[in-house]
Parts: C-alpha cells; structure tokens; sequence
C-alpha cells in the first residue's frame, strides 16, 4: 500500500471526508452538449476537465472523482470509443491526478455498463467483468488511488466491478447503489432492498459502500435512507452522494431545487445518521461542496 | 375458458415454456388467435403492470413476463397476419436525441405491445425530425417519448414542439422517463404522461378513446 492510501485510511479512521460534487452537469455548463461522450474531453477539452476538479479542490472536496463514469467499453461502443477504453480512462485519472497531487485523493470512477446480465438480459457476467477489468486498470495506472463504483442497480453487476476492480490490483474499493422510493421502501431499479445490495458488494470485497444519486429522492429522503444503509454496511464505512434534489423544468432551464445551503445543513444529519464519507451527484456544484466544507476537518 | 386463465397466469409469472404450450394447446383446441391475443396475453401483461405500478414486482419480473408474452406472439402474429387481423391502435416509441438509455423505453414498448398495440421502435437518440417522419409514415396515434437523462427534457420540448407543427390531428404525444413530471407534460403541450411502464398502457388507452 503506498503513502497515499495509508494516510487515506488514517484520515478516515480519525473523521469524515468530503467528496465532490456532480462532474457531468458541470461538463455541461462549460459546454458539453446533452448525449455526447464526456469521457472523449478528457483527451480533447483538458483543461475544462482540470477546471471541474480544480474548482471542487478549491471548494474543499477530500476526494476528486474522474471523469469517467461511462468508460466502459460497453458504454463507450455508444459512441463508437470501444477502443478507446485505456486511452480516456487513463487520460481521466491522469488529469484528476494532476489537479489532486497529495492534497486529495483520486477516485476512479465507474458507472454501470449500461446493459442486463443474464438470465434477465442477454449478457454474460464474463464479458462484462472484462468491461469493469479493463476500465478499472486504466484508471489505476493513470494514477487513481481507489475505484469508485457507482450508480448500480443490479447487485450482480456491481458485485461484478467490485470483484473486476480488486483483479485490476485496486487496494481500495467503494461501491453504491441508486435507490428510489418504493411504498415505505428504498429499493434499486432491480427491486434489490438496501440489505440485499449492500450485502452482495461487501461479500464481493468492497471496503467502503453507500448510496449516489437517486430517483425523486429529497434531501430528506437521503437522511433516512442513510439510516437503513448504516444498519446494513457490517461495520464498513458509509458514503452517500445524493443528487441536488429532484431537477425541474422551469423557463426553459433545467434547475435543481436543494441549495448549498440545504446541502450544507444536511451534512450533520446525514453524519448522525451514520455516513463518513458526504459528497454530491447530479446538480451539485462547487457551491454545495464549499458550503459543507464547514463541517469536514 | 380454463386455458385462457391459466395462459394468463402463465404470462404474468413470466413462465415462458409454459406460455407457449398453452398457446400451441389454444390454438389446437380451435381457438382464435385474436381471442388467445385480448384474452390470455393482454389480461396477463395487465397484472404484471398493475404489480409493477404497486411496487409487488420490479424490472427484472417484467422483463421475464415480456419475454414470455413475446415467444407466445412469435406464434401467434403470422396467423393474425394471414387472417388479415391488424392491432387497432399504432403507438411510436423512441428515446430522445442526445440520449442513449433504452431500458425504460423497452420496458413501455414491451407493455404496449401486451396491450395489443402495433409497436414502432425508432429505438435511442432519436432526433424530432426522425419523429414526426415516422408519424406521419405510419399514422400514428400515439408517439411516445422516453428521457432518461435531465438535459435531455429540452430535446423532448423540442420533439414535442415538431409534432404539433407537423399538424397530426390524430396523433397524441405521451412522455415519460426518471426526470419527467406531469408538470413538465403540460408545460411542453404533451397530450400524456405516464409515471411508470404499468400506467403507460392506461394513458395510452384513454388517449386513443378507449376506457382504461
């Protein structure tokens, strides 16, 4: 384990970190139009790349995730990048290393691959964890110190980039799950309950698990589905990065509705509630994570 | 008719190779196919959305239960075609330019054609001129459109917008998708908006006339 990772491990041992916030909507802002491939900026628009987690840094964010949520081969095939997988993933962690030098820590991230496995879909857990191995080794050799495996819904999927990601060589695995409301229950996409999901990721090896983004989840919401994730992670540490409320449309904008000011008076429920590690998804911006620095260090 | 009930069952628990015998049994015992279609399948896609709508079943059983409506069709659509018997109703379905998520589309797709529409999927990515063209084509009475990604609700503004100017005065146009609301529906002039693949086929029904 080198230097970095250790004092990861201190640092979360001794309090909480805090993550950053969306990097795709922020994409967006510096032009990125709707549908296009993000992960191609990493080699075409650098700097704008390097701008994002340089403003989340300057925010106060512990942790910079790259830009490289939809850098699977799978996902990328979309785009006609299949073949481009170790090139942008590289390039992405590169950049977030660049920017985080010793002052935050690198998360490689990954997003699901975008298909169904077997029985329920056609595809085989084989080429799929081939799809996670490959992107995760690339994120690791640009220099990521942990791989971040988010927005899941399928707990054999995620199960399968966990265990992808460990092959890779990765010391250091986080893995969430999107949940929604369903009745008096959180349940993912699959109808996975939070114990099921939560318990698929720790059996395949993941040292840190939570929840990210989530469908018409409020702040709120987040607070109490933190308390069902806490009773669930056998002793792991918890992160959660909900989405900056539900979007709407509103004069032709697309506008989140939590604040930074709501973000931040959230943090100490959501610590109460049991999460360590705080961040943001879609919608938060450097204000949000600026504004819940107060309550980190 | 104790077949068409257990076909019914059949389908809704997603028991594909049991779907299919029933079917192969209706259609030896002389039964019509557009009754196996309106009595066995339809009614057994309908639990399967209701259960979905209640939060009883998620994706993965739906997904299961549309396969095993799809294999009983396989058998069923060239004799319906060689009647002459055409669904009544054809529905358009797509995900919006500059998205590529497919999995909620599929899911209405699926869920319209186990209510016995004629389905057209134009598939992901679909810009509005490729909409309207089809709609226009195909005389549609509903286009459906999917969103999965929040930047991408101005494209469906923008479909939306195309298709009222297209002036298709038989055409309805329903929207759906993880960011969408009523809300939204009626600011951008959709005719309907469905919240989930089980309610999909209830709004399309009351578009096009028919009681849900």
């Amino acid at each position: 384990m080198n230097a970095r990772l250790t004092r990861l491990h201190q640092t979360l041992a001794r309090r909480s970190l805090l993550g950053d916030g969306a990097t795709g909507t922020q994409l967006q802002q510096l032009g990125l139009l709707p549908g296009a491939c993000g992960e191609l900026w990493n080699i075409t628009q650098p700097d704008r790349v390097r701008q994002v987690h340089q403003s989340y840094l300057a925010a106060g964010s512990d942790l910079l995730t790259t830009n490289t949520f939809g850098g699977t081969s799978c996902v990328l095939a979309g785009h006609g990048a299949d073949q481009r997988v170790h090139e942008l993933n590289y390039a992405g962690a590169k950049l977030a290393r660049e920017i985080a030098g010793d002052r935050a820590w690198v998360l490689g991230d990954i997003g699901p691959y975008g298909g169904m496995l077997e029985p329920v879909g056609d595809d085989l857990p084989a080429t799929v964890e081939l799809a996670f191995r490959q992107q995760a080794t690339a994120l690791l050799e640009g220099g990521a110190d942990a791989i971040l495996i988010e927005t899941m819904s399928d707990p054999v999927e995620a199960a399968l980039a966990v265990q992808a990601a460990r092959a890779a060589g990765a010391e250091f695995i986080i893995a969430t799950y999107t949940f929604q409301k369903a009745g008096a229950d959180y349940r993912t996409l699959m109808g996975t309950s939070v114990g099921a999901a939560l318990a698929a990721v720790l059996a395949a090896g993941a040292d840190i698990v939570g929840a990210n983004c989530g469908t018409e989840l409020s702040l709120d919401d987040y607070v109490q589905l933190t308390a069902e994730l806490a009773a669930a992670t056998a002793g792991h540490p918890l992160i959660v990065q909900p989405n900056a409320g539900s979007p709407r449309y509103v004069d032709g904008k697309i506008r989140y509705d939590e604040s930074a000011a709501q973000f931040a008076a959230t943090v100490p429920r959501l610590k109460t509630a049991g999460a360590t590690l705080i961040g943001g998804c879609c919608g938060s911006t450097p204000e949000h994570i600026a504004a819940m620095a107060t309550h980190f260090r | 008719m104790s077949l068409l009930t257990d076909l019914t069952a059949a389908v809704a628990a997603g028991k594909r190779i049991d779907t299919v015998r029933l079917t192969q049994e209706l259609l030896t015992s002389g039964a019509r196919p557009q009754d196996i279609v309106e009595q066995g399948l339809v009614p057994g896609m309908a639990i399967v959305g209701g259960q979905f709508k209640r939060n009883e079943i998620f994706v993965p059983e739906m997904l299961v239960a549309a396969r095993a409506m799809k294999e009983a069709l396989k058998l069923l659509e060239p004799l319906l075609a060689s009647a002459g018997i055409k669904p009544k109703y054809t529905v358009i379905i797509g995900t919006v330019q500059g998205d590529l998520h497919d999995i909620g589309k599929n899911l209405i797709s699926m869920m319209w054609r186990g209510a016995g529409f004629a389905v057209i999927d134009l598939g992901t990515n679909v810009s509005p001129e490729r909409y309207v063209t089809a709609a226009q084509e195909h005389q549609a009475h509903i286009v459906g459109l999917s969103a999965l990604l929040t930047t991408t609700m101005p494209a469906m503004k923008e479909t939306v917008r195309l298709l009222k100017a297209a002036g298709l005065p038989h055409t309805k146009i329903m929207i759906g998708g993880a960011p969408i609301t009523q809300a939204f529906a009626d600011d951008i002039g959709a005719d309907g908006y469905a919240a989930d693949a089980g309610t999909a086929v209830d709004v399309a029904r009351k578009l096009v006339g028919e009681a849900a």
